[in-house]
């Protein structure tokens, strides 16, 4: 009798957990089913999204093909509108005038009279430019300027001034322009080769004497180079006296280094010279 | 069954995506071309509007807005000697803070022409936008120059755009000025000058109508090194006969270094015209 009851409670304990599970299954495919539907919804409703988006871009395109056949059509002047090809000439102009830059010197002419752009780059970088508004009535005068002070501008201007604006702006364009080479290597030193270089380049304003102690392997612990690098032209980016020496403690066989190095920053730039160290000592490494 | 309409979907959305891709780089190449007039067209697009009374007002503003921008134009000329005559440009990449244009540059300094082709990388920073040059192609209408074409290859090379400029506005001042210059002789000793080449030649020749036989050529160079740097070369060669050269050996062999020291003495214009007084001499 005890058994039976047993039995039949392990029989309805059975079916319950049979109906739970079947319950669960139900569950999750209900579950499963919703997140489908939600996801074709999502997917449906991106679709329906992305059409629109082509749809309108289309009809862009197409506009476009059209105005430009109206474009094309006005190489013919009669049937052109004066007012298209007038704004179009404008369009263009403009265009020149925004990369006019690229020259080194651009400008616009003023109320008071002049004002100049003089644009400075080291090679393919174009880096600051630099303002000069003249006045041209009664004589030629700066009346502002973005020049720095370090610049010997008073000294061009005295110079070139009141006989040549052409050749004073040339003069300064290649002060300026040397100024912002020596700069960049300096920069360019301190940012790329930093671990090579004892704490920061010491520089004066206008960039024409750098002095700094480096190394050249990367295993070295110590900085056996002191270098003194002065720029007497000062038109130009290249040093005109370089001093390579090696410090008290640097093994002797440093020194003939140190000659070479001299020569080559003499040729080379600053950057250039210590890409040139470190591809050496790559290729002193990967040697067999 | 229900993964498959999600794949229907999925493809379709990608098939579209790729569609928008493809549509926007298309309106976008469209809208950055730009379409370039002639003087003759403007000019005909300006007498029209004479005739459209009633719009009168906003185009006399259209026209001031041309005159204003071309006086600017050629106010650049004026100091560089460059002159751009047509520009296309095309937006290649454009994030946030870069944006890469590709421009086609055609223009002339001076009597020299030139074509630029390039990307232009601009970088916008915290205080100001930088750009670089790459890809940088320049065809220039001096090609045959050895000199020139170094020059070119080096500034192809480092992407060294602006001394490009500079350079060409130093190289094609002295080449104008020395077409000026043959100009001027050629106009005031017609019977004695003779240009082979014609004014844009390295040359000219000097003859006395009078005393056939006897030559001088005076060869006029313009250098200019890979690092852009122009300098002008003159030298004097002689064509003598020879029982001439026979008396005078002393005096012809030291002919072209006297050239030369008169140069530095005096200055191209001044050495020129005196040689040519002298060739000009009756006896």
């Amino acid at each position: 009798m005890e058994e039976g009851k047993r039995n039949s409670a392990h029989g309805v304990f059975a079916h319950l957990e049979r109906l739970e599970a079947e319950a669960r299954e139900i569950a999750v495919k209900e579950e499963k089913m919703k997140q489908e539907e939600e996801k074709q919804a999502r997917l449906k409703a991106r679709v329906r999204e992305l059409s629109l988006q082509r749809d309108m871009l289309l009809a862009k395109v197409r506009l476009q093909k059209k105005r430009l056949r109206e474009k094309r059509a006005m190489s013919d002047p009669a049937k052109s509108s004066a007012r298209a090809v007038l704004e179009w000439k404008i369009k263009n102009i403009k265009g020149m005038l925004q990369i006019s830059y690229l020259t080194g010197i651009s400008g616009k002419q003023t109320k008071q009279g002049v004002c100049f752009c003089i644009s400075t780059a080291y090679e393919s970088t174009y880096l600051d430019s630099y303002y000069v508004h003249l006045l041209v009535k009664p004589e030629v005068q700066i009346y502002q300027h973005s020049v720095p002070t370090f610049i010997p501008l008073e000294e061009i201007a005295k110079k070139y001034l009141q006989t040549d604006i052409g050749r004073f702006l040339s003069v300064l364009s290649d002060h300026l322009n040397a100024y912002a080479g020596r700069k960049y290597q300096a920069d360019q030193l301190q940012e790329h080769f930093s671990d090579q270089i004892e704490g920061t380049v010491q520089r004066n304003s206008l960039c024409n004497l750098l002095v700094f102690n480096y190394k050249v392997s990367s295993k070295s612990k110590t900085f056996p180079f002191n270098v003194r690098l002065l720029y007497g032209d000062l038109c130009c980016s290249l040093p005109t006296e370089v001093n390579v020496s090696c410090t008290p403690d640097a093994p002797a066989s440093l020194a003939e280094m140190a000659a070479a190095h001299s020569d080559l920053f003499r040729r080379v730039a600053l950057h250039k010279a210590f890409r040139s160290f470190s591809s050496a000592e790559e290729s002193v490494d990967g040697a067999p | 069954m229900d993964n498959s309409i999600c794949q229907v979907y999925e493809d379709e959305i990608q098939s579209l995506e790729e569609e928008i891709k493809l549509l926007t780089e298309k309106y976008e190449d469209s809208q950055q071309e730009s379409t370039f007039f002639s003087d003759e067209e403007i000019l005909m697009a300006i007498k029209s509007f004479q005739r459209e009374s009633e719009r009168r007002e906003s185009l006399s503003d259209l026209i001031a807005q041309l005159e204003s921008l071309e006086t600017d134009l050629s106010f650049l000329k004026k100091f560089t000697g460059i002159q751009f005559t047509s520009h296309f440009k095309k937006t290649v990449e454009k994030t946030t803070n870069r944006t890469v244009r590709k421009h086609r540059l055609s223009g002339n300094c001076y009597s020299l022409s030139f074509q630029l082709e390039f990307q232009l990388l601009e970088m916008q920073n915290k205080e100001n936008v930088s750009a670089v040059v790459t890809d940088l192609g320049i065809i220039m209408e001096s090609g045959e120059d050895a000199d020139m074409s170094k020059f070119v290859s080096s500034t192809e090379e480092h992407g060294n755009l602006l001394r490009f400029f500079r350079s060409l506005s130093s190289y094609a001042e002295w080449y104008e000025h020395r077409r000026c210059t043959f100009l001027h002789f050629k106009g005031k000793y017609p019977d004695i000058v003779t240009l082979p080449e014609g004014l844009l030649g390295d040359y000219i020749i000097l003859r006395n109508p009078k005393h056939s036989g006897f030559e001088l050529m005076i060869v006029w160079k313009i250098h200019i090194d890979e690092e852009g740097r122009t300098t002008p070369v003159l030298d004097l060669l002689t064509k003598v006969p020879q029982q001439v050269l026979e008396q005078n050996m002393a005096t012809i062999e030291n002919a072209p270094a006297c050239f030369r020291s008169m140069l530095l003495l005096f200055g191209i214009e001044t050495a020129l015209e005196n040689l040519i007084k002298v060739v000009g001499l009756e006896k």
